[in-house]
């Protein structure tokens, strides 16, 4: 039998592995409500449905979400009748299940820490889909307009955001008093009070630490009220009709707190206790560090690792540090990595000579940790910035071209050492050329950054996503299989299909075709492109707006 | 003496359920517990595994509990093996649906993964007391 503490942190991995999944549970659950049509009754999908609602109430206290449980239970009952009747639902029984999918969610972000006692790190076997809805997306919206709030709630709903809509001022300050995460999207003017927004949210703000962020949507555009709004601690001020494009830009923002992937630092020094400590202190600033005492065998660390910045140690056995630094200028993938050189070399017409072998720079020992790590931070910041400007595509802010089918080449490589499944997905947006010519180019863009914003929520932080051409997308999905990477694709694709694009006074939809491979079949890089090429013919031939895995094998 | 309860047969089609069924019974109760999915895979591998006692959950795509029960019954080393529903129904007119005989009680759902094991040596016990 396992001892308690084991036990206890056992039941803490299967509670992170289950919270993990969450999001895209309850991800799936609007749309199957959703799909359920206006007339007439749909047993299969009203099943579906209940099962998913009946499979949270039966699992979430399990797991430490005893509120889930309950919401679900809750939900349950309220399906239980309906099911029963199988009579075409009404407009109040969709709002009822609305609302209570969004109490459904509410719920999911709280979990019963108390049930494991000692919390332990555990690795976890999470689901590869797991963050893409992020919990901490949450956006409020108070709107009495209620046809905008429900158009704003579907539209935000497809970007990845979790949404809770509330008609009156009072009843969203009554919700604020539990202290839920998200961002207040508020009207300011309201029937009752024509500034009611900004009122309540001044109240909201007073004597808090810590600002409710909220942005307003207004249909005025007067100085006084734009300055009450920034009084009540607004971060944008929006006009109406809404911009849904600028609206997710802001809210982007604002959620986008993640920090940035960790520093990737390779220590290459002989002297093995001196490149731990050095290592140490880079670690203890947040970087990664991989150490080589032995420069000879710098090639497989240097190409599975990835580093941002490399620190050499000038004098070693078997190479110096300026034929090193030659060696390695000479790989074209780290023609730009800063190379710093680490040394008790303190003759200057050394020190220069160094520079010219390829290095960028050049600290001498012993050198202070602080000024080590702060001389480390601001190089690879700028080297991050200059290599974004030439690896990033200008309007979509995605890898470009070259640098999406660099990453495929390095992904490949590294799934295959490892042992890993990856798949490859190909993307063009439908009858693109005809949104131009219909809508205007300006519109176009706008269609192509939607979905560049949609691929980028929705994939994983690791996955990859490209701007491949024109209206032509790529994406590299690590860690993924083909049916995985179907699933996936297709749910963005079902969401970017419901999304609707402005253009002056018009409303329009667009889609797109898929096509993906994986690199069970299909092992080198060119012929993973080529394979999810023609399953992306055979998606566009086949009708559009779907999604085709490639599934002839290669000798 | 009654007969110790040693080994179960839990039926249940979500891994993650299964996962926290499997660590609740097998790490905390000490018990040997074959976990399987309904209808065919449990058809299957029922044969070579004589349970003392099966946890069929009660509503699963595709069969349901009671049905996977019955076909189970039809095997002659079941016919008697007793078996508790795992249910979400925990309304005493819903529960009651699921005490078919040969079902002497059921455990509601979610479990406690710290309490299942007790519940189901409780209910051993109440049925060879």
């Amino acid at each position: 039998m396992a001892d308690a503490a084991d036990l206890q942190a056992k039941l803490k991995a299967l509670s992170d592995a289950y919270a993990a999944q969450l999001p895209e549970k309850l991800g799936q659950l609007m749309p199957a409500w959703d799909q359920l049509p206006q007339s007439g009754w749909d047993e299969e999908g009203f099943q579906t449905f209940y099962r998913m609602v009946h499979s949270l109430s039966g699992s979430g206290k399990t797991f430490g979400f005893a509120a889930l449980s309950e919401t679900a239970r809750n939900l349950e009952d309220y399906l239980k009748p309906l099911g029963d009747a199988k009579n075409a639902l009404n407009e109040g029984q969709r709002g009822q299940v609305k609302r209570m999918l969004g109490e459904l969610r509410l719920a999911s972000s709280r979990r019963d820490i108390a049930a494991f006692a000692q919390p332990q790190p555990q690795p976890v076997a999470v689901s590869p889909y797991s963050s893409i809805a992020n919990v901490a997306c949450r956006v409020f919206i108070v709107e009495d307009d209620p046809a905008l709030a429900e158009e704003l709630e579907v539209q935000l709903h497809y970007f990845g955001y979790e949404v809770l809509v509330f008609h009156k001022p009072g009843d969203f300050r009554d919700a604020m008093q539990q202290n839920p995460a998200g961002v207040a999207l508020m009207d300011v003017n309201f029937s009752e009070d024509a500034m009611g927004g900004i009122n309540v949210m001044a109240e909201l703000q007073r004597g808090r630490d810590m600002p409710l962020p909220v942005i307003f949507l207004s249909a005025h555009n007067d100085l006084e009220v734009r300055l009450g709004a920034v009084r009540a601690g607004g971060i944008a001020y929006l006009g109406k009709p809404v911009n849904i494009g600028a609206l997710v830009d802001e809210l982007d923002k604002l959620t986008s707190s993640q920090p940035r992937a960790a520093y990737r630092v390779l220590i290459v020094d002989d002297e093995v206790e001196l490149a731990l400590y050095y290592a140490a202190a880079l670690e203890k600033a947040g970087m990664l560090v991989e150490v080589v005492n032995d420069p000879l065998k710098v090639m497989k660390p240097l190409l599975e690792f990835a580093p941002d910045l490399i620190l050499i140690d000038m004098y070693m056995p078997g190479c110096n540090g300026m034929e090193l630094a030659g060696a390695i200028r000479q790989i074209n993938a780290f023609v730009s990595v800063p190379i710093v050189f680490l040394s008790a070399e303190t003759d200057p017409d050394k020190q220069i000579s160094v520079l010219g072998s390829g290095a960028d720079d050049f600290l001498t020992k012993p050198i202070k940790t602080r000024q080590l790590v702060a001389s480390i931070t601001s190089r690879i910041q700028r080297s991050l910035i200059l290599r974004s400007f030439m690896v990033r595509d200008s309007l979509t802010g995605l890898l470009n071209h070259t640098a999406i089918k660099e990453q495929l080449s390095h992904e490949v490589a590294r799934a295959r050492r490892q042992g890993k499944p990856l798949a490859f997905a190909m993307v063009d947006i439908d009858h693109f050329k005809n949104v131009n010519d219909t809508y205007g180019h300006p519109a176009g863009d706008r269609v192509i950054k939607s979905l560049s914003r949609l691929l980028k929520q929705r994939l994983r932080e690791n996955d990859m996503v490209g701007r491949y051409g024109g209206e032509e997308f790529a994406a590299v999905l690590v860690d993924a299989d083909g049916p995985a990477a179907m699933r996936v694709m297709d749910a963005i694709r079902n969401d970017f299909a419901q999304l609707r694009h402005l253009a002056e006074d018009r409303e329009f939809s667009a889609s797109f075709s898929c096509g993906i491979a994986d690199i069970s079949n299909y092992g080198v890089a060119s012929k993973l492109v080529d394979a999810a090429d023609k399953a992306l013919y055979k998606a566009k031939h086949a009708g559009r707006n779907q999604v085709v895995l490639a599934d002839e094998k290669f000798a | 003496m009654p007969e110790k309860l040693t080994l179960m047969l839990y039926v249940e089609d979500e891994p993650d359920i299964q996962a926290a069924a499997r660590l609740a019974l097998e790490s905390l109760g000490g018990f040997t517990v074959e976990i399987c999915c309904p209808d065919e895979e449990a058809m299957a591998r029922a044969p070579g595994f004589q349970p003392q006692l099966i946890l069929p959950d009660a509503m699963m795509p595709g069969m349901d509990g009671p049905a996977t029960l019955k076909k189970l019954r039809g095997l002659s080393q079941f016919a008697d093996t007793p078996a508790v529903f795992m249910t979400a129904k925990v309304q005493p007119g819903e529960a009651a649906g699921c005490k078919e005989p040969g079902a002497p009680d059921v455990i509601a759902k979610p479990f406690d993964p710290m309490m299942l094991a007790g519940q189901a040596e409780a209910i051993w016990e109440r049925s060879h007391g």
